[in-house]
């Protein structure tokens, strides 16, 4: 066994701190890092995985498809401005409202907090890179390849036309591919965005620099943290969903048909399970950015470090007891509509302290108003108002009146607008100068301010009336006759200000000219994104610093200087590969160098089959799904294969500051792991929404399962339990002895235990071979949880092979068998997936 | 477009004074109530409105004061007694008492009926409605438009042909969703007698804008008569005009689909128009029962109600629509 | 892990990275267990109205989910002692949770305010149980 402990000095002393580093040195460090982290031109550029480019790639993206929403947006409001308007006719205009809000929660909200956090934490925690450069390139090709296929189905008049949240049996019926358009286009931006909660989590919890405990992150940390585990919780359950919908709509199972003991209930729940979380997955990140600029416009540290942090976790955690108050009007029983009410008004008191630490720090601090602070000032206002009509609409019995009426178009406006758009314009505003190294316009900022602000008070304020005068929403056209008819016109006029004032926005953006950053740091920020030089290198961080401080740049004043020579750890790349630190969760002790993955094809190529595998079941061509779908196979396995896990060209390697730290890690130490097992939570709750389904029918249906119904054959679920149990024991003895030194049994573990899997495979199919899953949603829903469990079977098979090829051509070996705890985690997971689906599929039917 | 911008000039002024006239008393209305959940609501939305429009003013001062007006030379504990004060303990105490306000309401708008049940299906984008009186042993049938006396409380059970929709009389009370393979219910209590308006609130597919219709609040006394009218088989056909009429329902198939009580005429896949010419509106609220509507609506279907079922008579000569009208226009 | 430490320090790592798992999870335990009193209540007489709502009515859900509350509670009040000790209020102010050195006793305050929420949270949840004598 190798000792990877790390060795010599931590924490670094003054004195080692104070020494200065000779100027050759410092030059010939710089150059070899330059060369390392070169960002490639022509067209070679979109090869590149590092953190600056995608983060750009992926903010420009989702601001291009909520520009193409804002359009239908308009086109949607001028059919309204006028009682009985011939503008779109019901089918278009069905599809705009349709594609305005898909576009703007999937297309825009959620994916524009991933780029800006791709673009931004790994400057907050002086890092070079995210953990996992090329997994941050997969996710935004993925993103880019399903937004443009689900936005440009606008175009060919084949939109999905049921409403953003999809509800069946509308949705399930309607003609066309639209609902497949919507539910496999978004199936595959969920993956992406799963993917890229792993990633954050994983970078705020291990690649902080030295020193930066947990309690001295920036609160943009704390919120990336909290959002990525609610990603991880929320958007399973519309994955489980989707595989619902999409089911019934491909093979006829009956899952929310009534007729054949369905319920279309089901996809309320799970759609809200993940809808409401939703809301405040957007709305977190961007208070999250204001979190980072009120302490800087006062001047000082934010007073209640402690009260963010707690109503960050606070509102993560209250978010989930809050879905069915977007179905207070479907007659559940008074008393569970209550808890919702209840957990609905409970949530107001964390997002209220929120607001109340931003107004306490800024009455401490001496505050000087500039243009991302009159962002922040019209966010607060228009927040406000609309989280007082939120504690509105919690009361169940006054949403019964205003559900579904333009009350609650205007109530989502105001969230969305003064929670998510306001503060990102104010992080656009603020951050320009780091990111791009040039200064927006103060004037056109102004005035794009005044219009959008004006303009969406005009266009919503408004629509609170008219929905208490009864207009409800998505309706295409209305009698004149009703008094809606100024109020909407007003509201029209209004979106078309708004419009304006985005267009000076866009115009200001992409001129050029801009006038060009004079001073590193623009705005006397305490923090370390700031310590980027004046021309940005592809580096990120010169050396990567030891922090003392929450607010290293306002605490430490020799800390610019310390990095810009060098001083600190990772001045260097001598091998010429890209590297970043990693850390330990609690107190940031450096633990590894992690060697990150450089410019590659690969992830560009996995995104695109992927997207074949995803998109072409839309059109019915199962064949060319399948393969791509093993292109893509192929292609993920090969970029693992060449740039994860390899063995180093030595184990340990000097940091700088007399320290030595391994260049390998394996099980808990390693980020690998930590990404498996976040990856398989997540996969979990998928399984548990499945699961939730089983039981949601039983309480629900009182057909549910069927007088006489067929059940999976119990013989064959216990013999499939029985060989899984024992090909996860192989894994996990292929682990322990080749840990052990014994490479041949470990081996023969790695065939048998994917055989024993095989196996299963083949008795859990065979079990259940004579059920029809199109009469009855009972035969249906067990079929639906065998494809889970095979389809987890199939991977486990693939990893375990995975390993054995690893071993045998020496990727793995006793020393280094990363790989091999990975897949042994995902086995973990997977006995547990089992055991509950056999139980719920063997035992519960007959016990029921 | 062109059709109506044309018209906006005159419409501008014609709306004007329709927005003088109706002020906040729209037909469809949550804030002219006419029922008892109505006014709760109503008053709850008052109490609530005004406490919102305080919050908002003091908070959104609060902020204005401290960075414009005095933008520094504030001690760090009253920050700290802010957060506590303003974040926790005031908000607790405030939507505590609103959530117990409202948790306190509930129970009433489902309290039991006083007797008369109506039941509600939602169809493809029209109202199926059956009138079952306490004791009832079969219901009395009729389409697109509710009626109900004042001073009682009356069940209302509802479900759906095959997508959802929500049954939303906003002057009365609040909603209630209704699905397909699954009865939902609400109670209703409305006091003040007249003419409102419902209309579908969940999103239906083409045709959801389309989907309305009359409640027509009666005193008991005028309920009890009008329920046995509505109970009494069709009309005849009185003129000759009608007659004819009659004859083209039976020869064009409308029968096939509608019933019309009394006659052999006992369709159900669409409305019951035993006495269609007694209702408010035609087509789900959308069109009055006169004959040029009457017309405009057999010969264009589907121009005005996208995807409806029933298709557009357009083969029919003028006279024969005028006739097929006048028929309907009897079935008072 | 200054050289000379480095080989007795191994074992107090392993230790100490266990208290770091630890202490991260601690300050969602109080909310955790909000979410389990939130589910059992919401599943319990979901559940409960489902099977036995028409017959039996809905005192049975009622009563179990003042029990559920009182249980809630109390374990919430234990979490938030613990969490104070670990913040020691009398020995820390507010600046000294801004140093590094501070990390285990902000864990401590945040884990304490958490509690703080949850306990306001379960007690709005069982308002309902409160309020709402059927099973409509």
């Amino acid at each position: 066994m190798i000792d990877r402990r790390p060795q010599g000095i931590y924490p670094p002393t003054e004195e080692m701190l104070a020494e200065p580093v000779p100027a050759e040195v410092q030059e010939r460090q710089a150059d070899s890092l330059t060369k390392v982290w070169k960002t490639k031109t022509g067209i070679r550029y979109l090869m590149s995985v590092n953190n600056s480019e995608i983060g750009k790639w992926y903010s420009l993206t989702c601001f291009g498809f909520m520009l193409l929403a804002g359009i239908l947006a308009l086109l949607v409001r001028v059919q309204l401005a006028y009682p009985d308007m011939q503008f779109l006719d019901a089918d278009r205009f069905n599809q705009f409202f349709t594609m305005h809000g898909t576009a703007m929660m999937f297309l825009f909200a959620v994916p524009l907090f991933e780029a800006m956090a791709i673009l931004l934490l790994p400057a907050f925690l002086g890092a070079r890179d995210m953990p996992f450069p090329r997994l941050s390139s997969f996710g935004y090709w993925s993103f880019l390849i399903g937004g443009i296929f689900v936005m440009g189905s606008v175009l060919f008049d084949v939109a999905p036309n049921s409403g953003w949240f999809m509800y069946p049996p509308l949705a399930t019926e309607a003609p066309g591919p639209g609902s497949d358009i919507w539910l496999l286009g978004l199936s595959f931006i969920e993956v992406a965005s799963i993917a890229a909660a792993v990633e954050l989590i994983v970078g705020v919890l291990k690649c902080r620099p030295p020193g930066m405990r947990i309690n001295m992150m920036p609160l943009y940390a704390w919120y990336v943290l909290v959002v990525g585990g609610m990603i991880l919780f929320a958007f399973p359950p519309l994955i489980a969903g989707d595989l619902l919908f999409e089911l019934e709509r491909a093979l006829d199972w009956p899952f929310f048909d009534a007729t054949r003991g369905g319920d279309p209930l089901l996809w309320q729940h799970l759609f809200w399970i993940f809808g409401h979380p939703e809301v405040y997955i957007v709305f977190l990140p961007s208070i999250a950015i204001a979190a980072m600029i009120v302490p800087t416009v006062a001047q000082r540290p934010i007073v209640g470090y402690s009260w963010i942090v707690l109503s960050a976790v606070g509102t993560g955690f209250l978010s989930f007891g809050l879905w069915v108050h977007h179905m207070f009007t479907t007659g559940l029983p008074n008393i569970s509509l209550g808890f919702f009410s209840a957990a609905s008004e409970a949530v107001v008191i964390p997002t209220g302290i929120q607001i109340f630490v931003f107004v306490a720090t800024l009455m401490v601090g001496r505050v000087k108003i500039s243009l991302p602070m009159l962002w922040i000032a019209g966010a607060l206002a228009i927040f406000t108002a609309g989280g007082l009509t939120g504690v509105m609409i919690a009361i169940a019995p006054f949403d019964w009146q205003v559900h579904d009426t333009y009350f609650i178009v205007a109530h989502l406006h105001y969230t969305l607008f003064g929670g998510m758009v306001l503060p990102v314009f104010a992080g656009i505003y603020y951050f320009h100068p780091f990111f791009m190294k040039t200064y927006l316009s103060e004037k056109a900022g102004k005035w794009a301010f005044w219009l959008i602000f004006g303009g969406f008070n005009l266009t919503f304020l408004p629509m609170h009336l008219t929905g208490l005068k009864g207009m409800p929403r998505r309706v295409y056209t209305y009698p004149g006759d009703l008094g809606w008819n100024w109020l909407n016109l007003i509201s029209t006029v209004g979106a078309f200000i708004i419009a304006v004032g985005f267009l000076i926005f866009l115009i200001d953006l992409l001129r050029p000219g801009k006038r060009k950053l004079d001073h590193r740091n623009p705005w006397r920020a305490g923090t370390l994104e700031w310590t980027d030089t004046l021309t940005g290198e592809d580096w990120g961080v010169r050396s990567i610093p030891y922090i003392t401080s929450r607010y290293p740049l306002w605490d430490q004043p020799k800390l610019v200087e310390r990095m810009d020579a060098g001083r600190y750890y990772l001045p260097d790349a001598p091998e010429g590969l890209r590297e970043t630190m990693v850390t330990s969760v609690i107190d940031a002790r450096p633990v590894q160098v992690q060697r990150v993955t450089g410019d590659a094809w690969v992830t560009l190529w996995a995104a695109v089959f992927t997207g074949a595998a995803f998109i072409l079941p839309t059109f019915h061509m199962y064949k060319p799904a399948i393969v791509a779908g093993a292109f893509a196979i192929v292609s993920i396995l090969y970029w693992l294969w060449t740039s994860t896990a390899r063995k180093p060209e030595k184990e340990m390697k000097d940091v700088g500051l007399g320290l030595s730290l391994p260049t390998y890690a394996s099980g808990a130490s390693a980020v690998g792991w930590w990404a498996m097992w976040i990856t398989m939570l997540g996969d979990s709750t998928a399984f548990a929404s499945l699961i939730f389904g089983f039981f949601f029918y039983w309480t629900a249906r009182p057909d549910f399962p069927p007088m006489g119904a067929d059940h999976a054959d119990g013989w064959l679920v216990a013999l499939t339990t029985g060989a899984i149990l024992l090909s996860w024991a192989l894994t996990v003895g292929a682990r322990e002895l080749n840990r052990r030194g014994h490479v041949n049994p470990a081996r023969l573990c790695l065939v048998a235990g994917p055989v024993l899997a095989g196996v299963a495979i083949w008795l859990l199919t065979l079990s259940v071979l004579g059920l029809s899953p199109s009469t009855h949603t009972y035969p249906a829903t067990v079929c639906a949880i065998v494809i889970w469990v095979v389809a987890h079977a199939g991977l486990g098979i693939l990893m375990q092979l995975y390993c054995l090829a690893g071993s045998l051509f020496g990727k793995l070996d006793p020393d280094h068998d990363a790989d091999l705890w990975n897949v042994t985690l995902f086995w973990h997971f997977h006995v547990l997936t089992v055991l509950v689906a056999t139980a719920v599929i063997g035992l519960a039917p007959r016990i029921l | 477009m062109i059709r109506s911008l044309a018209g906006s000039g005159r419409r501008l002024v014609a709306m004007a004074l329709m927005m003088a006239l109706a002020g906040c008393a729209g037909r469809q209305s949550a804030l002219s109530p006419a029922g008892e959940d109505a006014s709760w609501l109503h008053d709850l939305w008052i109490v609530m409105l005004v406490g919102a429009v305080i919050l908002w003013t003091a908070l959104n001062g609060l902020f204005f004061f401290v960075t414009r007006v005095r933008p520094n030379d504030w001690p760090e504990r009253h920050a700290n007694r802010l957060i506590i004060g303003g974040g926790v303990i005031f908000p607790t105490v405030l939507v505590g008492t609103l959530l117990a306000y409202g948790l306190s309401m509930m129970p009433h708008m489902r309290a039991d009926g006083d007797g008369l049940v109506v039941k509600v299906r939602a169809e493809e984008w029209w109202w199926r409605v059956e009138y079952w009186p306490a004791g009832a042993t079969a219901p009395i049938v009729t389409a697109n438009e509710i009626r109900l006396p004042t001073g009682q409380r009356t069940e209302l059970l509802l479900d759906a042909n095959k997508y959802i929709h929500s049954f939303w009389v906003p002057a009365l009370g609040g909603k209630m969703d209704m699905f397909p393979g699954r009865e939902t219910r609400m109670t209703l209590r409305p006091e003040t007698p007249g003419v409102y308006r419902g209309q579908c609130a969940e999103f239906c597919g083409p045709s959801h804008a389309l989907m309305a219709f009359e409640a027509v609040i009666l005193t008991p006394g005028d309920f009890a008569a009008w329920l046995e009218a509505e109970a009494a088989p069709a009309a005849p056909p009185a003129t000759p005009e009608a007659q004819r009429g009659q004859t083209l329902f039976r020869d064009e198939g409308c029968g096939a689909c509608h019933a019309v009580r009394g006659t052999e005429f006992d369709g159900l896949v669409g409305p019951d128009l035993t006495h269609l010419a007694s209702r408010q509106s035609l087509g789900a609220g959308i069109m009055e029962v006169t004959r040029e509507d009457l017309t405009d609506w057999i010969a264009h279907t589907r121009d005005i109600k996208p995807e409806v079922a029933m298709p557009a008579y357009d083969w029919l000569e003028a006279a024969e629509l005028a006739d097929l009208a006048a028929y309907l226009e009897g079935l008072k | 892990m200054t050289d000379p430490k480095t080989q007795t320090g191994s074992r107090q790592d392993e230790f100490e990275f266990f208290e770091e798992s630890n202490a991260l999870w601690w300050i969602t335990l109080a909310p955790t267990t909000w979410a389990v009193h939130f589910v059992l209540a919401y599943g319990g007489t979901a559940v409960w109205c489902a099977k036995f709502g028409e017959t039996q009515g809905v005192t049975v859900a009622r009563l179990s989910i003042a029990g559920l509350t009182v249980l809630a509670l109390g374990f919430i009040g234990w979490l938030g002692w613990r969490s104070v000790r670990r913040w020691k209020p009398r020995q820390n102010d507010m600046e000294d949770l801004s140093h590094p050195e501070g990390r285990h006793e902000f864990l401590g305050h945040a884990a304490f305010l958490l509690c703080i929420i949850s306990a306001i949270g379960v007690v709005y949840v069982a308002m309902p149980a409160l309020f709402i004598t059927t099973c409509r």
